[in-house]
């Protein structure tokens, strides 16, 4: 019970702490966001129109957005604001304005196939009307009445796919910001644990009828709980939010937690083996970006040369980021992430038991 | 009935030997204070009998119960009021009050009862960090007495404070002292410990070099209480009247007073005024001067007290 109590109080602390909640809520899921949408986002692509959008308008695969000129239209597009803009003023042709980049070539195929439908059903109208001999409107009608069998098309892909179909970029970054703020936050909310030393409320903890290995359990409990909460705030937030997908759910639990696990128990250590609060923050940066970089969090493993992605399973990152990947990009399950979970826990036990023996050492000194 | 019995107590820190062969008791309902210069060994001391630090040689027993580190039974016995503000700033006083009432297993209605004691009922739902350093300070000894100890350790609890917080402070101590509470008690402050303290311990360099109530202790050192009067009349007839009384023990005259050296001024004064009367003089002014444990402090340490 006085294990959950100091547990508790630990949770209760960073959730009052509201610089802390700002690391803790909003910035894991704007950094979601921001690689998602980075990386092509998962939403309809957006086309700027000056002039008469026409078919566009009712087109379920782009958004339109209307621009009054030709200059404030170009604006957007080498802004960015827009994927592509389409400028269509005046008897002259259309004209399309789009970036170089991957989107900006994705939303021209969209428009100009959009474009060339509508081409193709008023030459049908035409045809019609003219041999027929109704109006144009009657014409159209029959054409949109007309009902074409789709050619079906199968696609394969060969070799192995790096991402699977339908993987936006929002699934892409979401397991690399939850593992690097589950870390850092882990490393750097441990400040509390010096706090309470130097504040002298450790000692008074260890006056009161609580035994020292309930103080140290409690303050382990509370480091773990807060990177769990870490955790779940980026997992169900971007699920939420922006419909990343985790794969199987009991694997993504358990792997949460394992990972929570390690990052508890390595804030314990840092905790413990720190005298001022101003070497949690400088070390607790220092680590957590820094194991994070290497375990692939900043870049996907694949990318790494033989030798680094060897090193990024030194670090738990490596190993957590591994499991997320075969859960979000293969298709695994729990019993595909075992290995993982194993060495996550394993990680877990040395860190804990070294930090269990540090504090407890700082706590009586 | 004995609360605190300290035998023999030693801590030593690499070479230096903090504490060495410190034994006193405190009885129920008796404070003691225990004085020293800083680095003296009153705050190893104290965090031995509280069963934060491990003593190498010793033995703490509190009301019959063997204090150490690993023992939770004695640790129910103890209130500690440590020197630090040990509490959490970023809690409200009266979240820190159940954070702490929690791990002494204390009742909860005790929580607002403390609240009463040490007068911060109706800003108990502010941060402590938005608190004084004297409500700061009242919330640190109110933990201490969350869970009804049979003996209080107070560790320089108004050092620092402002007077109206030091002497709700004080006040608090005598009526726990009243109620039966034994109470261990340093301060830097020499008149809190005369008013406060029933018998005192002088530690110095780790050791107890005197202890007694403040009276024994200036005794112990010769020193006496003097009362100087201003008189009217026959200056060496009152001088020969005045010294006749039993408990004086010199008399010197100088311009129009007289100097006396008494056992104890407060008590020894109407029988001098009332020989003096009966000789013819007339008193015009009368004060005495005692001794005190500041003295005895200098005489025993070398040292003043905020040394």
């Amino acid at each position: 019970m006085k294990v959950l109590t100091i547990a508790w109080n630990n949770v209760h602390r960073a959730l009052r702490d509201r610089t802390g909640l700002f690391f803790l809520v909003a910035l894991p899921l704007l950094l979601v966001f921001v690689v998602g949408a980075a990386f092509g986002g998962a939403g309809t692509p957006v086309v700027g129109v000056a002039g008469d959008a026409g078919v566009l308008r009712d087109d379920p695969a782009v958004r339109v957005r209307a621009f009054a000129d030709e200059p404030s239209l170009r604006a957007a597009v080498e802004h960015g604001e827009v994927g592509a803009g389409l400028l269509r003023t005046g008897t002259g042709a259309p004209l399309l304005l789009v970036r170089s980049d991957q989107a900006g070539q994705q939303v021209r195929l969209l428009v100009t196939s959009a474009l060339t439908r509508e081409a193709n059903r008023l030459s049908a109208a035409g045809f019609v009307a003219a041999h027929a001999g109704t109006d144009q409107a009657t014409a159209l009608s029959a054409v949109d009445s007309t009902r074409v069998e789709p050619v079906e098309v199968r696609t394969s892909t060969t070799g192995t796919a790096l991402f699977p179909e339908n993987f936006s970029g929002f699934d892409l970054g979401a397991a690399n910001q939850l593992l690097v703020f589950t870390f850092l936050n882990s490393l750097t909310t441990a400040a509390a644990l010096v706090e309470a030393r130097t504040l002298g409320v450790t000692r008074r903890m260890l006056a009161t009828p609580t035994p020292a290995w309930a103080v140290v359990a409690g303050e382990a409990l509370g480091r773990v709980a807060i990177a769990l909460l870490q955790g779940l705030i980026v997992l169900a937030g971007s699920a939420l939010l922006f419909g990343v997908r985790w794969g199987d759910p009991v694997g993504a639990g358990a792997l949460l937690c394992a990972f929570a696990l390690v990052s508890g128990a390595a804030g314990l250590v840092l905790g413990a083996a720190c005298r001022t609060q101003q070497q949690i923050t400088g070390l607790g940066i220092l680590l957590g970006l820094g194991l994070a970089a290497f375990g692939g969090c900043m870049v996907p493993l694949e990318f790494f040369s033989p030798t680094l992605r060897t090193a990024a399973f030194a670090t738990p990152h490596g190993w957590a980021n591994d499991g997320f990947d075969v859960l979000t990009r293969q298709g695994g399950d729990l019993f595909s992430i075992a290995p993982n979970l194993a060495v996550l826990l394993g990680f877990a036990v040395v860190l804990f038991g070294l930090g269990a023996w540090w504090l407890r050492r700082a706590m009586t000194r | 009935m004995t609360v605190l019995s300290c035998s023999g107590l030693r801590r030593r820190f690499g070479d230096v030997l903090a504490v060495d062969d410190v034994s006193f008791t405190i009885g129920e309902g008796e404070t003691y204070g225990l004085l020293g210069p800083n680095g003296a060994g009153k705050t190893t001391t104290i965090s031995m009998i509280t069963g934060v630090l491990e003593r190498d040689a010793g033995e703490v027993v509190v009301a019959g119960v063997p204090m150490s580190t690993r023992t939770v039974a004695a640790k129910r016995l103890v209130g500690y009021v440590p020197q630090e503000l040990a509490l959490y700033p970023d809690l409200t006083g009266r979240e820190n009050l159940r954070f702490f009432a929690s791990l002494h297993g204390a009742a909860r209605s005790r929580v607002e009862h403390v609240l009463g004691v040490v007068g911060l009922a109706d800003r108990a739902d502010d941060l402590a960090r938005e608190y004084s350093g004297g409500m700061k300070r009242r919330l640190n000894v109110a933990i201490g007495l969350l869970h009804e100890p049979k003996l209080l350790v107070l560790d320089e609890p108004t050092a620092g404070v402002d007077p109206q917080s030091r002497n709700q402070i004080i006040e608090n101590v005598r009526t726990l002292a009243a109620g039966g509470m034994a109470v261990l008690y340093t301060t830097h402050y020499m008149e809190e410990a005369e008013r406060l303290c029933d018998r005192v311990g002088v530690i110095d360099s780790g050791r107890l070099v005197a202890e007694g109530t403040r009276r024994e202790l200036v005794e112990r050192l010769g020193e006496r209480d003097r009362i100087s009067l201003q008189l009217e009349g026959d200056l060496a007839r009152a001088a020969a009247v005045a010294g006749a009384v039993p408990s004086v023990h010199g008399v010197s005259a100088h311009g129009h007073g007289l100097e006396l050296v008494v056992d104890d001024a407060r008590e020894a004064l109407p029988a001098v005024l009332s020989a003096i009367s009966t000789g013819g003089a007339v008193v015009r002014a009368a004060e005495f001067d005692e001794p005190n444990l500041e003295t005895v402090f200098l005489h025993l340490t070398g040292k003043a007290l905020r040394e």
